[in-house]
């Protein structure tokens, strides 16, 4: 490979990998909200993100609604049903038992029932997308080349990220749930409705999903599997240390990247097996993720 | 005729009952007025959409067979099972068909990798099956006297077929080519190789995951190769994704897209953000006809009057419906072919013999003493995004298996 | 009570093959299979208390060098299980030292990242796997006597499953089983009373992984065929659901939910279209009113109906 290209390469893979990135960071931060809260790690994620693409290609395409009710109507839907599912099923999960593990098992149950769902609409089977939200048109930055639609992700990801971060530093819903999150015993007694914040965190957390999706399906395409992705979003969670909001993003960022450059650099076959040796590599050098806080001993 | 029917019937039941009967009944699966075959197919799950009408089809052939009089007076009766295109679950499918049901014959698999791993327990077991959909180039080559597949088209064709049209028609000397890092991606680059040596041409492989999101690396190297042509052999999605990608970075070489990717023309061109990007671009078909044209209209039409409920629903008949169509032809040619005193050696052997047209496919199914690949036949058909034009000739790989 | 049960068991299992088709023996067999590779993840999660989500991995590891052992080297079947153990184990210890280091969800995601890329080794180690067209396996062998057919391989796939839930019980009531429930308790307690934490740690990763590679072995005995595809995430989460929905934590339950849970998930496959969402509603609703694992809620309804 000559210079040239290489420098090619590189700044193209810089410039998709922070685009997919954003895609990843996302949903790794729908998904470290919840857990900040709860300490439960939503397999259902990626379902609810497919859940939520389909829902707004029903309403767009379907319903041929305006895009300017669509888009509500599908938040507002992620919101109410992740909301639900809270108050309606993990709720009971936890007062039966304390376990963790069950409720990763219930929420790994609706991630089943979700894809069951959306196939049984048939639609589920051959890729499809809805119009994208902003053009895709092809947007030169130095030598690398992506669309508007590229650039809308990016900002996307980075204005949600700072809202959430807001929402969680410095609003009194964001302190509650911080509240929840680090001890909800204390949090109870200083009359935080434990429940309440949970909805509000899992609603919040499908419409950050929605979001994505919104963004994303005429990016990467929908079928029910799509939510594999959500994979990677895990990925740049653990990288960014699961527990923090802007690691997520940088996270996601750093997956990003890295699927690019080996599939440039090294080989195509090795872009999926890329992050799950980053999470490997970071991990062993720094246990905890590269934001993540020092680990609290518990239970002593 | 009714009449006689029913009286040599009746004749041949009192032969069974006398023991003198010239049908065996220790034949699996075969009764004096009934011929049991069991079918497998992915009926839920991933993997639903390359499976389901697909069996579908078969029965409805099957059907329409029997109204007309069955085979040798018998009627075919269909135990159908579904195997999730998952290896254990298609194993258990098998097994269960064959020792519980007692079928005939298995006729199942959409899913090559999955199909492939029946293959020593359908061998050994001495069951003829005959595959749905499912190329199963692993379970057909070396041949064994059991296992026919490749009905739609075998992967092996499938490759060499793009680099021999890419040379021929398009004069490429050097070709970018993506498949997948599965078996289906494989079997095909393997003949790819063979078909690009013999046509002296250069070929610059990129392998991706049938999961992949983020097609830029993979498209950037396949640009830098400077290729005549890009050759994409991946299923539906990665395809989009790669054509798409080609479209936003300018990309102006013809594109050609294996039939493993065509599902939905029409969701093709939208995916890919409109007819802009497919100004240069071909698809690879296996049937005899543009889906729904004159020549395989009979197929959709018979689904519609099998499966009212079924048509009226989004997504039916599925793409691959018609894919269902030649391997039932064969059985019942085969089943003809054998005579009434039907045994799964005499079946066997017809089915050695095969040569015929189905009409629905591109290329004739033809087996032999060495070939278990039904159809090795593609053509190929320029797609604007709205427009589908048939270039004329017909296309396959010089790939052979060698023992 | 348990007695009872225990003796219709060994009936059932002594019968089966008397009375039954080779489908029904199949299905033993990989029920039998899922019974061993939920073992070894309730000694890692049950009794330790250690997130691994690699199980697959581990079992493939088993499968190929059980595998490639027996057909590649024609070395006869219980050394090439012992080989496909061990080497299982040996991975899982290296495992389980770097494991040493995390908790809770980072342990998790870590076994869980090297279970994929185990799978990717597997798909792309064309010259030892067989990568993508997946690996042909001859009939296991000992003395001259081949095991070809389900029939064949089930006494000794039902002697093999009973000699692991043995090991198990030796396990959980020895010295090492107290000192991994402690752990899982409390570390800190644990260290306290001077269990040895590290070591009881990396004890239960390597017999977690030799159970996980003894399973593989019990597959090569009635498999003939292998493909990464099915050595991915979702063989270890259908064990972890497996173990969770019998009763995290208990032998029993594990036992009892590998057997229940494949008998649901082969019943399924009557019911094609409502299949995926049925599954998900099951776990659900075990989650939510049966959280203790299936045994544990048929003991408490039986308990009370017999207490009035």
């Amino acid at each position: 490979m000559d210079l040239e290209l290489a420098i090619l390469f590189l700044q193209q893979g810089l410039v998709s990998g922070l685009v997919i990135g954003s895609v990843y960071a996302l949903l790794a931060l729908s998904i470290v909200m919840i857990f900040k809260t709860s300490e439960v790690p939503n397999f259902a994620a990626g379902e609810v993100f497919m859940a939520a693409a389909y829902c707004a290609l029903f309403l767009m395409v379907f319903r041929a609604l305006p895009v300017w009710l669509a888009i509500p109507l599908t938040l507002a839907t992620s919101f109410l049903v992740a909301a639900l599912f809270r108050r309606g099923v993990l709720t009971q999960v936890a007062k039966a038992s304390g376990s963790p593990v069950n409720l990763v098992i219930a929420t790994l149950g609706l991630s089943y029932v979700l894809k069951g769902l959306v196939r049984r609409t048939g639609y589920g089977d051959t890729p499809r997308s809805f119009p994208a939200l902003v053009s895709t048109d092809s947007v030169m930055i130095g030598q690398a080349s992506l669309t508007r639609l590229d650039m809308a992700i990016f900002v996307a990801a980075v204005v949600v990220m700072a809202a959430v971060f807001w929402l969680f530093a410095y609003t009194k819903v964001g302190r509650s749930m911080r509240a929840v999150g680090m001890n909800p015993k204390a949090a109870r007694l200083m009359g935080v409705n434990i429940e309440r914040v949970h909805m509000l965190v899992w609603g919040l957390s499908a419409v950050i999903s929605a979001i994505a999706a919104l963004l994303i399906a005429p990016k990467i395409l929908m079928t029910a599997e799509m939510g594999s992705v959500v994979t990677m979003a895990f990925a740049a969670a653990i990288v960014g240390g699961f527990t923090s909001l802007p690691g997520a993003v940088v996270g996601g960022f750093v997956i990003g990247i890295v699927e690019n450059l080996v599939g440039l650099f090294i080989s195509s076959r090795a872009i999926v097996v890329a992050p799950f040796l980053v999470i490997m590599l970071v991990l062993i050098f720094r246990p905890q993720g590269l934001f993540g806080g020092r680990f609290a001993i518990k239970k002593v | 005729m009714q009449l006689s029917r029913r009286l040599l019937t009746l004749a041949g039941l009192c032969l069974a009952a006398s023991g003198l009967s010239p049908v065996k009944a220790q034949e699996a699966g075969i009764t004096a007025n009934s011929i049991k075959i069991g079918m497998f197919a992915p009926l839920s799950g991933a993997n639903f959409a390359y499976g389901f009408d697909v069996a579908n089809a078969a029965k409805m052939y099957f059907d329409k067979i029997n109204k007309d009089g069955g085979i040798h007076g018998r009627k075919i009766e269909v135990v159908l099972e579904d195997d999730r295109c998952n290896a254990n679950d298609l194993v258990a499918a098998v097994k269960k068909l064959v020792e519980q049901d007692q079928v005939f014959l298995l006729h199942g698999g959409s899913c090559s990798a999955a199909v492939v791993a029946a293959k020593e327990y359908v061998v050994r077991q001495k069951v003829p099956l005959v595959m749905l959909n499912a190329s199963g180039d692993g379970a057909l080559y070396p041949p064994t006297d059991y296992i026919f597949g490749a009905f739609s088209i075998s992967q092996y064709a499938v490759g060499g077929a793009m680099v021999d049209f890419a040379a021929k028609n398009l004069g490429a000397k050097k070709i970018a080519y993506v498949n997948h890092d599965d078996a289906y991606g494989a079997w095909n680059l393997e003949a790819s190789k063979f078909d690009a040596e013999a046509l002296k041409v250069d070929l610059a492989v990129e392998s991706v995951s049938p999961t992949i999101t983020d097609v830029t690396a993979p498209f950037l190297k396949l640009r830098a190769a400077n290729a005549d042509a890009l050759v994409i052999v991946t299923y539906a999605r990665p395809a989009a994704l790669l054509i798409k990608k080609a479209a936003e970075m300018g990309f102006n070489k013809p594109i050609i897209l294996s039939v493993t990717g065509t599902a939905n023309l029409a969701q093709l061109a939208q995916n890919v953000g409109g007819p802009d990007a497919l100004k240069n671009f071909y698809i690879q078909e296996v049937l005899s006809d543009l889906p729904g044209g004159p020549k395989i209209k009979w197929v959709y039409d018979m689904y519609k009057a099998a499966y009212p409920e079924l048509s009226a629903k989004a997504e039916h008949p599925q793409t691959y419906m018609p894919y269902g169509i030649p391997s039932a032809m064969s059985i019942v040619k085969a089943l003809q072919a054998a005579g009434p005193n039907v045994t799964r050696e005499k079946f066997l052997e017809e089915m050695k013999k095969l040569n015929f047209d189905s009409g629905v496919m591109a290329g004739p199914v033809v087996f032999s003493a060495t070939e278990r690949a039904a159809n090795k036949a593609t053509v190929f058909i320029k797609y604007d995004g709205t427009n589908q034009t048939m270039v004329p000739g017909v296309f396959t790989s010089r790939w052979k298996y060698k023992g | 009570m348990r007695i009872f049960g225990l003796l219709l068991a060994a009936i059932v299992l002594i019968a089966l093959p008397f009375f039954t088709t080779g489908y029904v023996i199949y299905l033993a067999n990989i029920l039998l299979t899922f019974t061993v590779l939920c073992l070894g993840l309730h000694i890692v999660i049950g009794e330790a208390g250690q997130f691994s989500l690699a199980h697959a991995a581990f079992y493939g590891i088993g499968i190929y060098v059980t595998g490639i052992a027996g057909t590649k080297y024609g070395l006869p079947f219980p050394v090439t299980m012992l080989i496909g153990g061990v080497a299982a184990a040996a991975v899982g210890f290296v495992i389980g030292v770097i494991a040493l280091r995390m908790r809770d969800i980072y342990l998790a995601l870590a076994t869980f990242a090297f279970g994929e890329a185990m799978q990717w080794l597997f798909q792309n180690w064309d010259a030892v796997t067989g990568g993508p067209n997946g690996l042909r396996i001859a009939p296991a062998h000992l003395f001259g006597h081949e095991f070809v057919t389900d029939k064949d391989a089930y006494p000794v796939v039902v002697l093999f499953a009973l000699l692991m839930i043995g090991l198990t019980i030796l396990i959980s009531r020895a010295r090492l089983g107290r000192a991994l429930r402690a752990v899982r308790e409390s570390e800190v307690a644990a260290q306290a009373m001077g269990i040895p934490v590290q070591r009881a740690k990396l004890l239960a990763f390597g017999l977690s992984a030799f159970f996980a590679g003894i399973a593989g072995g019990m597959f090569t005995l009635f498999s003939t065929f292998i493909h990464p595809e099915s050595l991915g995430f979702s063989t270890t989460m259908l064990a972890l659901t497996m173990v969770v929905v019998g009763g995290l934590g208990s032998i029993g339950g594990a036992v009892g939910g590998a057997i229940v849970f494949g008998l649901i998930s082969e019943l399924l496959r009557q019911a094609p279209s409502f299949q995926e969402i049925a599954y998900g509603l099951i776990l659900i609703i075990f989650m939510m009113y049966a959280p203790k694992g299936l045994f544990a809620f048929l003991a408490d309804k039986f308990g009370r109906a017999r207490h009035g």
